[in-house]
């Protein structure tokens, strides 16, 4: 087969391929661009009698998008921030400290990435009920926290020890200090394993639903991932807002992966893949 | 502990924030289920020490646990090994230099990155049996095998549902591969071209076998994966109908939270998690996936 014709293939299938890939999300767009007035959408939606925002309008009208869009974030960012200083620490010592029990933290630590997060609702519901945390973002964000920085460590460790020592000779020679080794030397040059780690906890945090589900339990403080199950009785016989709140929800995650995309398949090879 | 310990195990004081972090949200919930799974408790009212009496029970008297364990093996096999497959496939392509091929694999990955409480929902409407996606196709195109009860007919419903989590992590192997294959080194592939080795025999013989702690990791991924599946399951069929798409996360979270037996539930979560590590150290020790732990 010559070479040209085995590319227009692999072009004309991966092609097919996508679009076929696409049409759910597609379908969540178009439907939530249904009229209002077109009652039964056929083809799940495929099909709409015309481009309508209204449904945009009734969430924002009837349903507290911002304020849930706000409790997203709240839980999110700090989150994401708490899970960069503390494991870039530990991954920093992992990597070049020497101490007590090192190779034993870190296979502890390991262990928390094969650990279903459902083995942990009932207990974190109750620490979370003792500390009067329910309710509470921080009842959210303390226990994100712990299960992603795990992850994010073994992405950090093998970035960080990647690191030529000479440098790090170097600076010790003139006088400095462990963080000051961590914070002047490395961090500074380790933002693409920092954008993994961000992106990373940003989409699972964002995403996350079962600790979510038992931790929030007043509408006022629940984020976004809850919100279908909020609104499922009120918009239960309208698709059109319901798939309205499924974008808005979809929204943030796609322009943060789409901003950050480039370092994925870069960290990942530096992380996850090497063997 | 003197000044010089101190000073020489400094690393400590990195450490503090993830150990404290894995102390109270890791460590001391895996003790707790321990306890708590050996006691009949309502989580309000006092509990009462039962020994193993939940165990006995779920082993021996309990058709949605077995449900969902058979489940569970379902969809270990029928996820990792089609999501492998076409992950490899798509990822050989993208690889090559096709056009747009950043914007394909931006396509493939799309799913893996949107909420499963998100794509549950829109699946529902895509197999609902009037007015869904497929059903309509298969009405309008004379195509009616496409008209199934995908997800009111217990036969299927774990089918169904495993579907959608292929269909949704694909792009994450894909991934995997495109990284993996761009991290294989230039000589070799070129001295296959050399030896007159075909794309076929290239692709079987040198580069699927260069693959391997690709693989590995994908298979330890998805079992982790597996084993944690709840929120597309928790919004597609609530893992019904009647259990018959249950899995153990949905199980647990459906005794602890609705049917308030928190102690049963526990009990279900000792052996999810038994399970878990079980599945991982053998695969760290026997077939020698892992993340990365040396370098």
């Amino acid at each position: 087969m010559p070479r040209h014709l085995g590319k227009a293939l692999a072009f004309a299938f991966v092609t097919v391929l996508a679009l076929i890939w696409l049409v759910p999300i597609i379908m969540m767009l178009v439907v939530s661009l249904m009229p209002p007035d077109q009652r039964a959408p056929r083809f799940g939606g495929l099909l709409i009698s015309g481009v309508s925002a209204d449904n945009y309008e009734t969430v924002f009208k009837d349903a507290e998008i911002v304020q849930h869009f706000i409790n997203s974030m709240a839980v999110t960012v700090p989150s994401v921030i708490l899970v960069v200083v503390i494991s870039s620490l530990a991954a920093f010592a992992l990597a070049r400290l020497k101490f007590f029990a090192r190779d034993l933290w870190f296979y502890l630590l390991i262990m928390t990435l094969m650990l279903p997060i459902p083995t942990l609702v009932v207990p974190i519901f109750q620490i979370n009920k003792a500390l009067g945390l329910n309710d509470r973002y921080l009842g959210l964000i303390l226990p994100y926290t712990a299960l992603g920085v795990p992850f994010a460590i073994v992405i950090l460790r093998s970035f960080f020890a990647g690191f030529l020592r000479e440098i790090e000779e170097a600076a010790i020679l003139d006088g400095c200090t462990p963080f000051g080794i961590y914070w002047r030397i490395m961090m500074p040059v380790s933002w693409p394993a920092v954008a993994v780690v961000i992106i990373w906890q940003f989409m699972t945090s964002w995403n996350e639903f079962i600790l979510a589900l038992v931790t929030m339990n007043t509408n006022q403080v629940k984020p976004l991932t809850l919100v279908p199950l909020v609104y499922s009785g009120q918009f239960m016989m309208r698709p059109g807002p319901m798939f309205a709140i499924l974008t808005l929800i979809t929204l943030p995650v796609i322009v943060v992966y789409y901003l950050m995309q480039r370092f994925m398949v870069s960290g990942l090879t530096a992380g996850a893949v090497r063997g | 502990m003197s000044r010089q310990w101190l000073i020489d195990n400094q690393g400590l004081f990195f450490m503090a924030p993830a150990m404290i972090l894995f102390a109270v949200f890791v460590l001391y919930p895996i003790f707790y289920i321990f306890n708590a799974s050996m006691y009949d408790w309502d989580g309000i009212n006092e509990a009462i020490y039962i020994g193993v009496q939940n165990y006995i029970e779920m082993f021996t008297d309990d058709r949605t646990f077995a449900l969902s364990i058979r489940n569970s093996i379902y969809w270990t096999f029928l996820t990792i090994f089609p999501q492998m497959f076409l992950g490899f496939i798509l990822a050989s392509i993208l690889t090559s230099g096709i056009p747009f091929q950043n914007i394909f694999r931006i396509i493939f990955f799309m799913p893996a990155i949107i909420s499963p409480v998100v794509l549950g929902i829109v699946w529902q409407r895509i197999y609902a049996p009037f007015g869904g996606l497929l059903a309509d196709l298969g009405r309008e195109i004379g195509a009616t095998f496409l008209i199934q009860p995908y997800i009111a007919d217990p036969k299927i419903a774990i089918f169904s549902t495993i579907f959608v989590n292929v269909w949704q992590w694909t792009g994450f192997s894909m991934l995997m591969y495109v990284a993996g294959l761009q991290g294989l080194p230039g000589e070799v592939l070129s001295a296959a071209q050399v030896d007159g080795a075909n794309t076929w025999q290239r692709i079987r013989h040198v580069i699927w076998p260069m693959l391997r702690h690709v693989h590995l990791t994908l298979i330890l991924l998805g079992v982790i994966g597996t084993l944690q599946t709840f929120a597309l399951v928790y919004m597609l069929t609530k893992g019904g109908p009647n259990h018959a798409s249950e899995m153990l996360p949905t199980y647990i979270f459906q005794k602890a939270f609705t049917l308030q037996s928190m102690g049963y539930a526990s009990a279900v979560a000792v052996v999810l998690l038994v399970i878990a590590l079980g599945a991982s150290i053998f695969q760290m020790r026997v077939l020698g996936s892992r993340f990365t732990i040396g370098n």
